[in-house]
């Protein structure tokens, strides 16, 4: 029994390494948990000060600027200047309206023709004035004229085929 | 030695001491070390307890807080500093004539308001704003100024953090605001007393758009206009106000930077093409403001339509408001004014409804060209007698003398010959009594009254077949006649919209064709018929070179004491070439005072427009288009 005691004590650990096996602990846990504060401190950090700068450009989006010293001006949001372009193309129009090229006519001394001043001729393959085109007319629907639905004509191993795409289609999107 | 050392070296793991075996646990703590300990074991125990209390406090105020009766207050307090609504507005459809010109469009203007915490000088603020805005129609009034001091004053109790001072502020005026803004922080820092430094500190700005009409007054009858609302007011605005408008998402954005809210993709609203040609438009609307002044008259229209497709080229209605000063609706359309007179005014039309009885009764068979009358000078139809224009006899007459003479009592006994079932289906065919599904806000539909309703009477027949008695638009006559004008009897929908762009397509419909109510073979024998009465008449309509078809109209005007033979409406329906109808012109003048009829007042007007409209449309003179085609 006694032998047994010595042997345990012989090869048991001191107290004070005990102790510092314990702090050790204490301290690797304390530490690990710093990091990983750290890191999500960090990480957290700077996704707020990325939202911020997301928000204020938002807001610059939706517009509000100083009267003077307004630093972002370099930069000008979508929004922006799409109405920069809606007000160059009225004014445009402004300077091609009716009544600015009617006094431009009078500056130049031009005056309207008469009927019976002009002067007709044949041209061979003259087309006639077109009217607006803004944008090419929508692409002609084609419409599927085959009268068997795909579900007859598909083969059992492209059914098993097209659900395994669908099923992966879904995970992939379910996924955040 | 080794074991002297051991006794009194121990060097860290290699020599465990063995402890004796009948050691005494050693006492460590002194009777007052033990007391003290227990002392701060109390305070720890007493601070545990605090901190749980405060815990247990804290807790059941949040259990508590989660089913109060406040708590929905609460939530939609702290919704209302964690999130704010903004509402996207796309931007409208621009509207542009069939050639591309810009009629309706967007310009820059600006709301103006205050960051209320930046806000420095709040005087300064409301005597610049007052100032600067002081010829803006919306802030020119004594109280703005401090109508704008107690907003802010009242913000800031309040604490809210922007209120909006002023709207619509033009770039010129904000250059103002801004120049004052820099002139304040160029001030020397010096004590300014109570009134505190000058200062536009906290005013803030942000571009948005308004409706601009970079033609003004032009074709302002037919646009219409947008209000302060951004809602489209009468015309193509208010009609296709969904489509240019595009549908606004509001979205609610949140203030957590960790929830950062997607600003949404607007889909711009749809472009508009018109049929309207703007140097037609113009030329309409110079002829007819000349007319007014010529003839005198109260109001007047000219329409300008193509009738092969129904398009209109030209709508010229008076008054005209400038829509970008919508503003003066009021003073300029006074007396319940219509807004287009030709879509939404009805009124009697006189004897150019002659054209549609004499189309049905010739369409029918009821009356052939070579059909005799004799003109008696009167005739009896339900009770009452009706005579021709200036009283008179004409005798015997066929059918091209009615209509160039103009007869009344020729053309009731041809409704008679037609019979009032076949009149009343032959007008109702050409669209009478019901609106023409024109593409313009607040289209009256007349009234044609029928056999059958109370207020309608034989009488009705004979004052309804020179065109008295029934109610029509200026824009259903141009519908009704463009059966005859374009030469297939095809009746085709009046029209102001060419073609819509939208998602990047082009989208053109095609021209609606609403009825066939006479025959190709009527339509060609009347416009031949109204041809040779024009040129028989030697008619002021004539241009030279240039052959066309038309009738004159003279209507007295309805008042509750009768009909006033004083004031009528003169009006005169043509179209031309004959041999290839380009346009179908309809003019109509109210309460002309230089002379009541219609063959010396609207006629000249129908003349002037052709002669200017041949050289816009590059209609060659007839015999240049014979010689040129070889016909």
């Amino acid at each position: 029994m006694e032998t047994i005691q010595q042997l345990t004590h012989a090869y048991e650990q001191a107290p004070w390494r005990k102790q510092m096996y314990m702090i050790g602990m204490i301290m690797l846990v304390l530490v690990s948990v710093a990091i990983v504060a750290g890191i999500y401190l960090n990480v957290t950090a700077r996704a707020a000060a990325i939202g911020r700068q997301i928000q204020e450009m938002q807001v610059r989006v939706y517009g509000y600027h100083y009267l003077t010293n307004d630093a972002g001006d370099e930069i000008i949001p979508l929004e922006e200047l799409e109405q920069r372009i809606a007000n160059l193309t009225s004014q445009l129009a402004i300077i091609t309206s009716y009544k600015v090229m009617q006094e431009r006519v009078q500056d130049l001394n031009l005056e309207p023709i008469d009927a019976d001043h002009i002067e007709y001729m044949k041209v061979p393959g003259y087309r006639d004035r077109q009217t607006s085109s803004l944008a090419p007319p929508p692409e002609p629907v084609v419409v599927n004229a085959s009268a068997i639905d795909p579900q007859f004509k598909e083969s059992l191993f492209e059914w098993v085929a097209e659900q395994v795409q669908k099923t992966a289609r879904f995970i992939s999107e379910a996924r955040p | 030695m080794r074991r002297y050392m051991a006794d009194h070296v121990v060097p860290a793991g290699r020599v465990r001491r063995k402890p004796p075996a009948n050691e005494i646990p050693e006492i460590t703590h002194s009777g007052n070390e033990k007391a003290g300990q227990s002392l701060t074991g109390w305070r720890f125990n007493l601070l545990a307890i605090l901190f749980l209390l405060a815990g247990t406090m804290i807790t059941i105020q949040l259990v508590r807080l989660q089913f109060s009766p406040e708590r929905s207050e609460f939530v939609s307090l702290g919704e209302q500093y964690s999130r704010t609504l903004h509402i996207y507005y796309p931007p409208r459809g621009d509207i542009y004539d069939r050639w591309g010109r810009l009629l309706a469009g967007s310009t820059l203007v600006y709301e103006v308001g205050a960051q209320v915490d930046n806000v420095e000088n709040a005087d300064t603020l409301s005597f610049a704003l007052s100032k600067v805005l002081s010829s803006h129609p919306e802030y020119d009034y004594a109280g703005y100024s401090d109508d704008i001091f107690s907003v802010i004053h009242r913000a800031e109790i309040s604490g809210t953090a922007y209120v909006q001072l002023a709207d619509f502020v033009t770039p010129e005026e904000l250059s103002q605001l801004q120049d004052w803004a820099r002139n304040y922080d160029n001030l020397p820092d010096v004590d300014y007393g109570d009134v505190g430094r000058p200062s536009l500190d906290g005013m803030v700005y942000r571009p948005r758009l308004q409706r601009y009409y970079p033609e003004n007054e032009l074709g302002a009858n037919i646009l219409g206009f947008v209000n302060r609302e951004g809602k489209g007011m009468f015309g193509v605005e208010a009609e296709f106000n969904d489509l240019l408008a595009g549908a606004p998402q509001s979205v609610w954005m949140s203030l957590d930077p960790y929830q950062v809210t997607e600003i949404p993709q607007l889909k711009a609203g749809a472009d508009l093409v018109l049929t309207i040609d703007r140097e037609i438009q113009a030329a309409a609307e110079d002829v007819l403001a000349n007319a007014l002044i010529d003839s005198g008259a109260d109001g007047g229209v000219i329409l300008v339509m193509d009738p092969n497709t129904g398009e209109m080229l030209a709508i010229a209605s008076t008054p005209r408001l400038n829509p970008n000063e919508f503003w003066n609706y009021a003073d300029v359309f006074t007396d319940n004014t219509p807004f287009n007179r030709a879509v939404s005014q009805d009124y009697e039309p006189g004897s150019v409804f002659k054209v549609l009885t004499m189309a049905a009764a010739l369409d029918d068979g009821a009356v052939t060209l070579d059909t005799e009358f004799v003109d008696t000078g009167s005739i009896q139809i339900g009770g009452i007698t009706i005579h021709n224009w200036d009283w008179g006899a004409w005798g015997p007459q066929n059918m091209q003398g009615c209509l160039a003479h103009s007869l009344n009592v020729c053309l009731t006994w041809v409704a008679t010959e037609l019979g009032a079932g076949q009149f009343y289906k032959y007008m109702q065919n050409f669209g009478f009594g019901r609106t023409t599904g024109i593409d313009l806000a607040a289209e009256a539909p007349g009234r044609l009254k029928l056999p059958g309703d109370t207020d309608w009477f034989e009488a009705e027949l004979g004052t309804n077949s020179f065109g008295q008695g029934i109610a029509v638009t200026p824009i259903q006559m141009v519908m009704a006649i463009s059966s005859v004008a374009n030469g297939r009897g095809e009746m085709m929908m009046p029209h102001v919209m060419r073609s819509m762009v939208r998602d990047g397509f082009q989208y053109t419909p095609t021209p609606q064709v609403i009825g066939k109510p006479i025959s190709e073979e009527t339509a060609h024998t009347l416009t031949e018929l109204l041809a040779r009465s024009l040129e028989g008449e030697s008619s002021d309509a004539l241009i030279e070179g240039y052959r066309v078809a038309g009738k004159t109209g003279t209507a007295e005007i309805a008042t509750p004491t009768g009909y006033s033979t004083s004031e009528t409406n003169a009006s005169f329906v043509g179209w031309g070439p004959v041999d290839d109808p380009r346009f179908l012109v309809y003019v109509w003048l109210e309460k002309p005072q230089s002379s009541p009829w219609g063959s010396v007042v609207a006629a000249p007007v129908f003349r002037d427009m052709v002669e200017r409209l041949v050289v816009l449309m590059d209609i060659p003179p007839d015999d240049v288009l014979h010689d040129l085609t070889g016909n």
